[in-house]
């Protein structure tokens, strides 16, 4: 008994060694810079107490404030923001999610080419942002690009619409996100959906279950682990969306399809209000915190939630 | 005795090794710079540059080509971390910002042939609460390029006035097509202010009052200059599409033979050479306005940072880029930008038909005010603008649409001027 308490011991002091580079990683690269993020929000930091920035005047929760009054065109364009990217995430999640189960249900058929089709779909997805962002914004043009070539040519519209300017752009931006991160999606569910076992699906049919009843009632909650992890991420991944924005709509998108990244990208490093890009964050990655603490809360009941 | 032989042997080793490390370390410094020029003949031009200055004076330049994007973030992290470069080429709406911050060192233009040897509003671009923090390397401002086939088509002579610019693209629109006349920088453009600005100027108004204190832009002659920059989009001159447009997307449109005038850089004559030889174009000054002609005066300046050990060396290295034969080479040859100086702007190179229009520009350019705030200000103005442009765009200006939102940038403007110090 004392052999084996002094041995687990010992594993548990190897175990904390092996994990050591690893948290001084995440202390570095992470937390600390999170700390630092957290007193600039906290000070006056600006273009004229930024070389001395640890000796800023130290103004409360004012950032915090400033950042959020309505009445204020940065707090004005924070909300919007906040609400954009709400619409923008769960439009691109829901439709990711959906697109990307409906290819891996199909991809989990026996047929010629299947290997060859897995690697294809997953081409958006390992395309480069700027790659595909670029070619996406180049589609919306209203001039040149092909989406308005086809609509005037088939006569859908009197004149070629102007996509990435004003509220159609956060659609346009939604719709090239969509099609980059299905495959994601895809590619997860796939991969669950292999590890289903056939007897399910066998033993159900025996008893006469209907394919909608299988898909219901063997496929979905099969699935429910991994799809909790998948919204999980994609939501973290969204509500921090930038590339998107960034290439298609530039520094500015507008009110209408500001994000918190772009503004607190401005904030920051054009306008040098550090302060405010700081608060702006801290409350961005509250948010977060929030959903996903709620998020798991709400399904703790599900097989792997637990294991998180 | 032996102990203190061994003593007074160990003393001169050491500082022996003292001395050679002060007095034997190699002179080096070295110089952040933006891709000023495609990098196969720019590189070569920098090496050879490196190895005549390292000749010359013994000291070597590590030189590193920094993106645009990144250099505002490199440079802010650099002054903040007291450490990266000693030569660094800033933006000249970015000197005094960076010298707002402690950033550059003081310069005695003196030093660099004198305030008389640098074109005034270049000089003034460098300057900070009255001081100087940069010597001026290469200036840049826009003019009219036209398309002389276009303009045959439509049997119309280049503008000189706005007033004429209209009726030229109204005679134009007819002979080629809605939207066809002119193109112009829209949402997208990062540097959409400086199209405005010389509207701003050339109808008698100010982006800021005398004493640096309060906003003027949304003075009665600022809502007309800007109804008249959208009205090119509303009245059919210029297409809808340029809404999106960033600055060069509106090149583009003039370079490949789409539209017939655009207010373009004297970069973009090498791009005409590069992308379309066979384009038949002239270049005139921007036109004459109801109150006086204006231009933009921009480009980039020298600095050095307060961080660097090596002050002295960084200023020989200016004062070497700022040469005539160094000048008038990388100017003529590699930017395609005009001579931050006198003496290179007086050399033949820039004697030429299309060179003219922007050397006679460039005397009477204006350069935006030396704040250190003007980060804060100038993306405050953009705002409104791009605000403005969406509004048409979406069809919501109404009639009292852009005073709104230059009153709105206006009071902006004037929170951020109460914290210039």
């Amino acid at each position: 008994m004392k052999i084996a308490s002094g041995w687990s011991r010992r594993r548990q002091t190897i175990a904390y060694w092996m994990i050591l580079p690893a948290i001084a990683a995440m202390l570095l690269v992470h937390y600390i810079p999170m700390l630092w993020g957290f007193y600039i929000s906290m000070h006056d930091v600006n273009l004229f107490t930024m070389v001395d920035w640890i000796n800023a005047p130290f103004v409360g929760f004012r950032n915090f404030i400033d950042g959020f009054n309505p009445a204020t065109t940065t707090g004005a364009r924070a909300l919007k923001a906040l609400q954009n990217i709400t619409i923008y995430s769960v439009v691109a999640i829901s439709a990711g999610y959906v697109i990307g189960l409906a290819v891996a249900l199909l991809l989990n058929q026996e047929f010629v080419g299947r290997t060859f089709m897995r690697g294809l779909i997953l081409l958006p997805y390992i395309t480069p942002d700027c790659v595909a962002f670029n070619v996406w914004k180049f589609i919306f043009q209203s001039r040149i690009g092909i989406l308005n070539r086809y609509l005037v040519q088939w006569n859908l519209v009197p004149e070629p619409p102007i996509w990435l300017v004003g509220p159609p752009a956060l659609w346009a931006v939604t719709i090239a996100s969509i099609w980059k991160g299905w495959p994601f999606a895809a590619l997860i569910l796939l991969a669950a959906l292999q590890k289903i076992p056939p007897e399910l699906y066998e033993a159900a049919r025996v008893d006469g279950a209907t394919a909608w009843q299988q898909f219901t009632m063997i496929t979905i909650p099969q699935l429910r682990t991994v799809s909790v992890m998948l919204l999980l991420m994609s939501i973290l991944w969204n509500f921090n969306a930038f590339n998107q924005f960034f290439i298609m709509l530039g520094r500015d998108p507008g009110i209408a399809a500001e994000v918190p990244s772009t503004l607190i990208l401005r904030e920051a490093f054009t306008s040098l209000k550090y302060g405010i890009g700081s608060a702006l964050s801290i409350v961005i990655m509250l948010i977060l915190l929030v959903i996903t603490a709620v998020y798991l809360y709400a399904l703790r009941g599900t097989a792997g939630v637990e294991e998180m | 005795m032996k102990r203190f032989m061994c003593m007074i042997v160990g003393v001169v080793f050491l500082l022996g090794l003292l001395t050679s490390m002060t007095f034997g370390a190699p002179r080096e410094i070295t110089f952040w710079l933006m891709p000023n020029a495609p990098d196969d003949v720019h590189t070569v031009w920098l090496d050879n540059k490196v190895a005549e200055f390292q000749k010359q004076t013994g000291i070597t330049v590590h030189y590193e080509v920094i993106g645009w994007g990144d250099a505002w973030t490199r440079l802010v992290t650099a002054i903040t971390g007291g450490e990266g470069a000693d030569v660094v080429q800033v933006g000249t709406t970015w000197n005094p910002q960076l010298a707002a911050m402690k950033g550059l060192v003081k310069l005695d233009p003196a030093e660099f042939g004198g305030i008389d040897a640098f074109m005034p509003a270049n000089y003034e671009s460098t300057t900070y609460k009255g001081e100087s923090y940069g010597v001026p390397w290469f200036a840049e401002t826009r003019c009219l390029f036209y398309n002389k086939d276009h303009f045959a088509e439509a049997k119309v002579q280049p503008p000189s006035t706005y007033d004429e610019l209209v009726a030229v693209g109204n005679a134009l629109v007819k002979a080629r097509g809605q939207g066809t006349a002119i193109a112009i920088a829209g949402n997208q453009a990062w540097d959409l202010l400086h199209n405005w600005a010389i509207l701003l100027w050339a109808w008698g108004g100010d982006l800021v009052s005398p004493d640096l204190k309060k906003a003027t832009f949304n003075s009665p002659e600022g809502i007309e200059a800007m109804d008249w920059y959208v009205d090119l989009v509303r009245d059919g001159l210029a297409s809808k599409s340029c809404a999106e447009y960033n600055q060069p997307d509106a090149d583009a449109a003039f370079i490949n033979g789409n539209v017939s005038m655009a207010f373009m850089g004297p970069w973009n004559i090498a791009n005409i050479e590069h992308d379309n030889p066979a384009l038949n174009y002239g270049v005139v000054e921007p036109p004459k306005g109801p109150k006086a002609r204006a231009a933009f005066s921009g480009g980039s300046n020298l600095a050095v940072l307060t961080g660097s050990r090596a002050q002295d060396d960084a200023k020989a290295w200016i004062k070497f880029l700022l040469k005539k034969d160094s000048l008038v080479s990388y100017s003529s040859e590699l930017t395609h930008m005009l001579p931050g100086t006198v003496e290179a702007f007086d050399d033949s190179a820039f004697s030429t038909e299309m060179y003219k229009p922007f050397k006679v520009a460039l005397e009477y350019a204006t350069a935006y005010p030396p704040l250190g705030v003007w980060g804060t200000i100038e993306n405050d103005i953009t705002v409104a603008f791009k605000a403005i442009f969406t509004d048409y765009v979406t069809g919501k200006l109404g009639a009292g649409g852009v005073k709104k939102h230059l009153d709105d940038a206006a009071q902006r403007v004037d929170a951020a001027l109460k914290t210039e110090k």
